[in-house]
Protein backbone atom coordinates (compact mmCIF):
# COMPACT_ATOMS: atom_id res chain seq x y z
CA UNK A 1 0.00 0.00 0.00
CA UNK A 2 1.24 3.71 -1.05
CA UNK A 3 2.52 5.86 1.54
CA UNK A 4 -0.37 8.09 1.49
CA UNK A 5 -2.78 5.66 1.68
CA UNK A 6 -1.76 4.04 5.03
CA UNK A 7 -1.19 7.69 6.09
CA UNK A 8 -4.93 8.43 5.45
CA UNK A 9 -5.61 5.26 7.38
CA UNK A 10 -3.59 6.58 10.47
CA UNK A 11 -6.02 9.97 10.62
CA UNK A 12 -8.98 8.40 10.70
CA UNK A 13 -11.39 8.67 13.58
CA UNK A 14 -10.23 6.54 16.51
CA UNK A 15 -13.62 4.66 16.71
CA UNK A 16 -13.52 4.17 12.88
CA UNK A 17 -9.85 2.40 13.07
CA UNK A 18 -11.52 -0.07 15.47
CA UNK A 19 -14.01 -1.05 13.60
CA UNK A 20 -11.23 -2.25 11.28
CA UNK A 21 -9.37 -3.72 13.47
CA UNK A 22 -12.51 -6.05 14.79
CA UNK A 23 -12.72 -6.70 10.33
CA UNK A 24 -8.78 -7.77 10.51
CA UNK A 25 -9.19 -9.77 13.29
CA UNK A 26 -12.24 -11.74 11.98
CA UNK A 27 -10.19 -12.01 8.44
CA UNK A 28 -7.47 -13.42 10.47
CA UNK A 29 -9.88 -16.31 12.12
CA UNK A 30 -11.90 -17.13 8.40
CA UNK A 31 -8.18 -16.81 6.41
CA UNK A 32 -5.77 -18.29 9.70
CA UNK A 33 -2.36 -18.21 8.33
CA UNK A 34 -0.25 -21.69 7.14
CA UNK A 35 2.70 -22.09 8.63
CA UNK A 36 5.60 -22.04 5.67
CA UNK A 37 7.32 -25.38 4.81
CA UNK A 38 11.07 -26.10 4.80
CA UNK A 39 12.17 -26.85 1.03
CA UNK A 40 12.57 -30.33 2.45
CA UNK A 41 8.75 -30.51 3.81
CA UNK A 42 7.73 -29.00 0.05
CA UNK A 43 9.86 -31.75 -1.95
CA UNK A 44 8.58 -34.54 0.58
CA UNK A 45 4.77 -33.28 0.87
CA UNK B 1 -26.27 -7.71 24.71
CA UNK B 2 -25.09 -9.36 27.68
CA UNK B 3 -21.67 -8.42 28.87
CA UNK B 4 -20.62 -12.27 28.50
CA UNK B 5 -22.52 -12.72 25.25
CA UNK B 6 -19.40 -12.88 22.28
CA UNK B 7 -19.55 -9.85 19.62
CA UNK B 8 -18.10 -9.92 16.02
CA UNK B 9 -17.01 -6.09 16.89
CA UNK B 10 -14.42 -4.93 19.18
CA UNK B 11 -15.99 -3.87 22.52
CA UNK B 12 -13.55 -1.20 23.23
CA UNK B 13 -16.22 1.37 24.45
CA UNK B 14 -17.12 -1.31 27.11
CA UNK B 15 -13.68 -1.94 27.93
CA UNK B 16 -12.86 1.81 28.92
CA UNK B 17 -16.40 1.73 30.67
CA UNK B 18 -15.16 -0.71 32.51
CA UNK B 19 -11.86 0.53 33.50
CA UNK B 20 -14.35 3.65 34.83
CA UNK B 21 -16.04 1.88 36.73
CA UNK B 22 -13.10 0.62 39.02
CA UNK B 23 -11.72 4.24 39.36
CA UNK B 24 -15.52 5.12 40.34
CA UNK B 25 -15.33 1.77 42.72
CA UNK B 26 -12.46 2.45 44.36
CA UNK B 27 -10.00 0.07 43.56
CA UNK B 28 -7.90 1.81 41.21
CA UNK B 29 -6.11 5.28 41.27
CA UNK B 30 -5.90 5.90 37.61
CA UNK B 31 -5.67 4.19 34.22
CA UNK B 32 -5.11 4.01 30.89
CA UNK B 33 -5.17 2.14 27.44
CA UNK B 34 -1.36 1.25 26.40
CA UNK B 35 -0.19 -1.35 23.84
CA UNK B 36 -1.44 -2.27 20.19
CA UNK B 37 -4.71 -0.15 20.67
CA UNK B 38 -3.23 2.22 22.21
CA UNK B 39 -0.63 2.77 19.31
CA UNK B 40 -3.69 2.15 16.39
CA UNK B 41 -4.89 5.73 18.19
CA UNK B 42 -1.70 7.51 16.45
CA UNK B 43 -1.18 5.17 13.06
CA UNK B 44 -2.95 2.89 10.73
CA UNK B 45 -5.30 0.21 11.82
CA UNK B 46 -3.43 -3.61 12.65
CA UNK B 47 -4.50 -6.98 13.53
CA UNK B 48 -4.37 -6.95 17.36
CA UNK B 49 -6.36 -10.04 19.71
CA UNK B 50 -6.18 -8.00 23.22
CA UNK B 51 -6.42 -4.35 24.65
CA UNK B 52 -3.88 -3.45 27.32
CA UNK B 53 -5.65 -0.91 29.95
CA UNK B 54 -2.50 0.16 32.89
CA UNK B 55 -3.42 1.18 36.10
CA UNK B 56 -2.21 2.59 39.10
CA UNK B 57 -3.19 1.85 42.65
CA UNK B 58 -3.89 4.11 45.46
CA UNK B 59 -2.07 2.15 47.70
CA UNK B 60 0.92 0.08 46.86
CA UNK B 61 -0.38 -3.78 48.09
CA UNK B 62 -0.53 -5.13 44.42
CA UNK B 63 -1.32 -8.27 46.49
CA UNK B 64 -4.72 -7.06 48.04
CA UNK B 65 -5.41 -5.12 44.86
CA UNK B 66 -5.52 -7.57 41.42
CA UNK B 67 -7.91 -10.29 43.30
CA UNK B 68 -10.03 -7.15 43.97
CA UNK B 69 -10.18 -6.58 39.98
CA UNK B 70 -10.84 -9.47 39.21
CA UNK B 71 -13.28 -9.98 41.51
CA UNK B 72 -15.06 -6.42 40.61
CA UNK B 73 -14.91 -7.74 36.89
CA UNK B 74 -16.38 -11.09 37.23
CA UNK B 75 -19.10 -9.67 39.18
CA UNK B 76 -19.85 -7.97 36.73
CA UNK B 77 -20.14 -11.08 33.80
CA UNK B 78 -16.67 -10.82 33.13
CA UNK B 79 -14.85 -14.29 32.29
CA UNK B 80 -11.24 -15.35 33.38
CA UNK B 81 -9.27 -17.59 30.72
CA UNK B 82 -5.26 -17.39 32.01
CA UNK B 83 -4.06 -14.12 32.49
CA UNK B 84 -7.30 -12.65 30.31
CA UNK B 85 -10.20 -11.20 31.31
CA UNK B 86 -12.55 -11.27 28.58
CA UNK B 87 -15.54 -8.97 27.73
CA UNK B 88 -18.19 -10.53 24.92
CA UNK B 89 -14.91 -12.99 24.09
CA UNK B 90 -12.31 -10.14 23.94
CA UNK B 91 -9.11 -10.39 25.78
CA UNK B 92 -8.15 -7.74 28.29
CA UNK B 93 -5.41 -7.37 30.29
CA UNK B 94 -4.66 -5.55 33.20
CA UNK B 95 -0.72 -5.01 33.87
CA UNK B 96 -0.02 -2.73 36.88
CA UNK B 97 1.80 0.41 35.52
CA UNK B 98 5.24 0.96 37.42
CA UNK B 99 8.23 2.84 36.25
CA UNK B 100 7.83 3.88 32.82
CA UNK B 101 4.51 3.15 32.46
CA UNK B 102 3.36 4.21 35.90
CA UNK B 103 4.44 8.33 33.88
CA UNK B 104 2.86 6.75 31.25
CA UNK B 105 -0.45 6.27 32.67
CA UNK B 106 0.00 9.67 34.49
CA UNK B 107 0.71 11.66 31.66
CA UNK B 108 -1.46 9.95 29.36
CA UNK B 109 -4.15 12.13 26.70
CA UNK B 110 -7.73 12.60 27.74
CA UNK B 111 -10.08 10.82 24.65
CA UNK B 112 -13.64 10.58 24.15
CA UNK B 113 -14.33 7.47 22.89
CA UNK B 114 -17.75 6.77 21.60
CA UNK B 115 -19.26 9.11 24.28
CA UNK B 116 -16.76 7.51 27.27
CA UNK B 117 -14.59 9.50 28.60
CA UNK B 118 -10.69 7.72 28.58
CA UNK B 119 -7.03 7.92 28.98
CA UNK B 120 -4.58 6.70 25.99
CA UNK B 121 -0.60 6.37 26.41
CA UNK B 122 1.36 9.53 24.82
CA UNK B 123 2.31 8.14 21.42
CA UNK B 124 6.22 8.89 22.70
CA UNK B 125 5.58 6.79 25.85
CA UNK B 126 4.18 4.08 23.61
CA UNK B 127 7.78 4.46 21.34
CA UNK B 128 9.86 4.17 25.09
CA UNK B 129 8.49 1.56 26.15
CA UNK B 130 8.62 -0.38 23.17
CA UNK B 131 12.19 0.62 23.26
CA UNK B 132 12.79 -0.84 26.16
CA UNK B 133 10.55 -3.99 25.50
CA UNK B 134 12.78 -4.80 22.22
CA UNK B 135 10.47 -7.49 20.29
CA UNK B 136 10.31 -7.68 16.82
CA UNK B 137 6.63 -6.34 17.24
CA UNK B 138 8.02 -3.20 18.71
CA UNK B 139 10.22 -2.40 16.68
CA UNK B 140 7.85 -2.56 14.18
CA UNK B 141 5.64 -0.23 16.43
CA UNK B 142 8.15 1.63 16.49
CA UNK B 143 9.12 2.83 12.66
CA UNK B 144 5.29 2.97 12.32
CA UNK B 145 4.85 5.70 15.44
CA UNK B 146 8.19 7.50 13.94
CA UNK B 147 6.04 7.64 10.01
CA UNK B 148 2.94 8.18 11.09
CA UNK B 149 2.37 9.56 14.52
CA UNK B 150 2.84 13.40 14.92
CA UNK B 151 5.50 13.31 17.54
CA UNK B 152 6.73 16.10 20.00
CA UNK B 153 10.59 14.97 18.81
CA UNK B 154 11.80 16.88 22.36
CA UNK B 155 9.38 15.62 24.62
CA UNK B 156 10.68 11.93 23.00
CA UNK B 157 14.20 12.63 23.32
CA UNK B 158 13.79 14.23 26.70
CA UNK B 159 11.78 10.45 27.81
CA UNK B 160 14.23 8.30 26.21
CA UNK B 161 17.14 10.20 27.77
CA UNK B 162 15.50 9.96 31.33
CA UNK B 163 15.28 6.40 30.79
CA UNK B 164 18.23 5.69 29.27
CA UNK B 165 16.72 4.35 26.46
CA UNK B 166 17.73 4.17 22.82
CA UNK B 167 15.86 3.73 19.64
CA UNK B 168 16.72 0.59 17.76
CA UNK B 169 18.72 0.60 14.44
CA UNK B 170 16.72 0.31 11.23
Amino acid sequence: MKPEMRQKLAREPFAEKIRKVAQLIRLAKTFPRRPRLAPTQRKAG
Amino acid sequence: MAINQPSDDLPLADVLRAANGLTTAGLIEDWALGGALAAIYYVEPFTTYDADIFFTLKGKDLAAGIPAIYAHLQSQGWQVEHEHLLIRGFPVQFPAANGLTEEAVREAERIDYEGVPAKVFRAEHIIAIAASVGRAKDKSRIELLLQQADLDKTYLENLLQRHKLKLPTP
